[in-house]
């Protein structure tokens, strides 16, 4: 089997840290790196938290700390989701695994310029290291076989009624992307609200009773509850594992190639992915959006790769 | 029936708008006092034209008719001729109107009646929000007899003329932006809502069933605004928007609705127009909008049925 590389890009976050656990477990997948960005919560605590699913889970991959802070906008992140050590529910053992000296936006350059056959960048966090490293680099694009980009959406905002949080955290540095020509998949709220974890899913992921489906749990739960206090939700959704999940199976959802525009101009709507989906503005395509979940294959294949942790 | 609601219905007709004004003027529950033209889905000497024709052709005669603005407040004009046609109103040949808009501009009926009407009005401008607006900044006091506006316009997910706004708000964001900061009690009927009021060929043959001059000027409205919405945005059927604010107006079980805060974009380029609807309650802001969410399609098409048969 040819597998991706990919880099997976995170600031864990609840979500971030169950898609670390399938990337990493995938059989197509060739995950290089993680490279982490300030986002959920500040760097420090982003990098602690994934240093902890990298360690409790033993997965063999470097870990490289990245930018703590965007680009241009003043930072925000988001504590009361995630709570404040921006993982809460579960408690770790001590932590020895440290991240590589390498600097993260290092890392992606290296990477993309030394791969022959093309990498992909998954980022679920904002996207402050990818656009770092574009700055920083332009010739990766050609390295680029596409970016798997959890963020934004076509419907409703989270962070704010327009904006997504990813995107809202960092909307220079998503413009920056939208722009860059490369092939973007934009896997936003619209398509994630579709992978709720409703009880019956953490049932069956309990069920699996490995060591890491019984953390899952435990992220669920504590996930779980904070979208019911502060968005009415009945589950937490699983954002960022929906765009690992594409790279696993392309079915996992379906998708509509429109433009994206990413607002950064008016107060209002900041970091709003405008989607031009019934292409009324005759601007040139930039994204594939995702649409519609395959909750079945979806849930499948998560509970599938977390059984490989037996 | 003793306590008929009062209403001014505001249009740019526009295929949906003249449906709109079928069964404003048909049912008991409303006493439609009068109808003013604003310039949207094409210039105001066209939806005015529109109307006088609609209404002619129906037997309305004895609902008045006022023009209003021609240009939105700041803005300059957009229409939409890629959907109603050239004339505003593609599709059916009318006879020669008998009728002719009053005297009096539409704002100033709009501000006399409102302050005359002390036992309450509801106002639904059903086009962009340029004679509403323009009424609240000249009287203000019209706000104390106003008891609701059911405005269609906006959305809280995808926008039509832009991928940010629907065409109403995007053709006026600042007159709706006053209309939004008034203070008085808005329901918003949004795409959201509006596209689930799609007529689709089972619903064409019930309006064509009813037979009559007027119901067969739908089914001729019809025909057109669905081809059109077929070129435009590949819709199936097309969507009766203006309707649906009637309809929420006659019966409050027509659709579900939330409170919420609804923001006026003006300042974006890209996102001009948008109406920035706080769904989630994540903004620390007072909700000034009852937002339409679910569709009773039963109830609804009942409804517009029951008005046609009427003609």
């Amino acid at each position: 089997m040819r597998r991706e590389k990919i880099i997976l890009d995170v600031d864990p976050g609840h979500d971030d840290a169950i898609a670390i656990l399938l990337a990493a477990r995938a059989d197509n997948l060739d995950l290089r790196g993680i490279t982490v960005v300030a986002g959920n919560q500040i760097l420090e605590k982003t990098l602690n938290n994934t240093l902890n699913i990298v360690n409790y889970a033993d997965l063999k991959v470097p870990v490289y700390k990245g930018m703590a802070k965007p680009l241009v906008r003043k930072q925000v992140t988001a504590g009361h989701i995630h709570g404040e050590s921006g993982l809460d529910g579960p408690d770790f053992p001590s932590l020895t695994l440290e991240a590589e000296k390498k600097h993260a936006v290092d890392f992606i350059i290296d990477e993309a310029l030394k791969a022959e056959e093309g990498i992909t960048l998954v980022p679920v966090g904002p996207l402050t290291n990818i656009a770092a490293a574009i700055l920083l680099k332009p010739e990766i694009k050609d390295k680029i076989n596409r970016i798997v980009m959890m963020g934004g959406a076509y419907g409703l905002g989270n962070r704010t009624p327009a904006a997504e949080f990813n995107i809202y955290a960092d909307a220079e540095a998503a413009d920056i992307i939208f722009k860059s020509g490369i092939d973007i998949t934009m896997v936003g709220l619209d398509l994630t609200f579709q992978a709720q974890a409703y009880p019956e899913i953490i049932d069956r992921i309990s069920k699996i009773g490995n060591k890491v489906t019984d953390l899952v749990v435990e992220l669920l739960e504590f996930f779980g509850s904070t979208y019911q206090d502060f968005y009415g939700l009945k589950a937490g959704p699983l954002h960022d594992v929906c765009a690992v999940a594409k790279l696993i199976d392309d079915d996992v959802f379906t998708t509509r190639k429109m433009h994206v525009d990413i607002e950064t101009d008016s107060s209002l709507t900041y970091g709003r992915t405008v989607c031009d989906y019934y292409d009324v503005t005759g601007k040139k395509k930039n994204a594939e959006v995702a649409l519609d979940l395959n909750k079945e294959k979806f849930w499948d294949l998560l509970c599938d790769i977390l059984g490989h942790y037996n | 029936m003793a306590d008929k609601k009062k209403i001014i219905l505001d249009v740019d007709p526009g295929h949906d708008d003249a449906v709109a004004i079928l069964l404003a003027a048909k049912n008991e529950k409303l006493d439609l006092k009068g109808i003013t033209v604003v310039a949207g889905n094409q210039t105001l000497e066209k939806t005015l034209q529109n109307t006088l024709n609609v209404c002619s052709f129906a037997g309305l005669n004895d609902i008045p008719i006022f023009a209003g603005m021609a240009k939105p407040l700041v803005r300059e004009q957009v229409i939409a001729d890629d959907i109603h046609g050239d004339s505003g109103l593609d599709g059916p040949q009318f006879p020669k109107s008998t009728l002719k808009e009053e005297d009096k501009h539409a704002v100033d009926f709009i501000i006399e009646e409102c302050l005359a009407a002390e036992d309450g009005i509801t106002l639904i401008p059903t086009g962009p929000l340029t004679n509403i607006a323009m009424a609240l900044i000249r009287e203000p006091k019209i706000k104390e007899n106003i008891d609701e506006i059911v405005l269609m316009g906006g959305s809280y997910t995808l926008g039509n003329t832009t991928p940010a706004a629907e065409f109403n708000i995007y053709v006026d964001g600042e007159a709706a932006k006053v209309v939004f900061e008034s203070g008085l009690d808005i329901t918003m009927v949004g795409l959201d809502l509006t596209h689930q009021a799609k007529a689709y060929p089972e619903i064409v043959e019930r309006i064509a069933e009813i037979d009559n001059d007027v119901s067969n000027l739908v089914v001729e409205l019809l025909k057109f605004f669905g081809y059109t919405y077929n070129r435009v945005f590949d819709f199936d059927a097309p969507p009766l928007h203006d309707v649906c604010a009637v309809a929420g107006v006659i019966d409050k079980d027509v659709f579900t609705s939330r409170k919420m805060r609804v923001d006026i974009e003006t300042d974006s380029e890209l996102n001009y127009g948008r109406t920035v609807c706080d769904f989630y309650g994540v903004v620390d802001k007072e909700a000034n909008a009852e937002v339409a969410l679910d569709l009773n399609k039963e109830l609804f098409w009942d409804l517009l049925i029951e008005a046609l048969k009427k003609y």
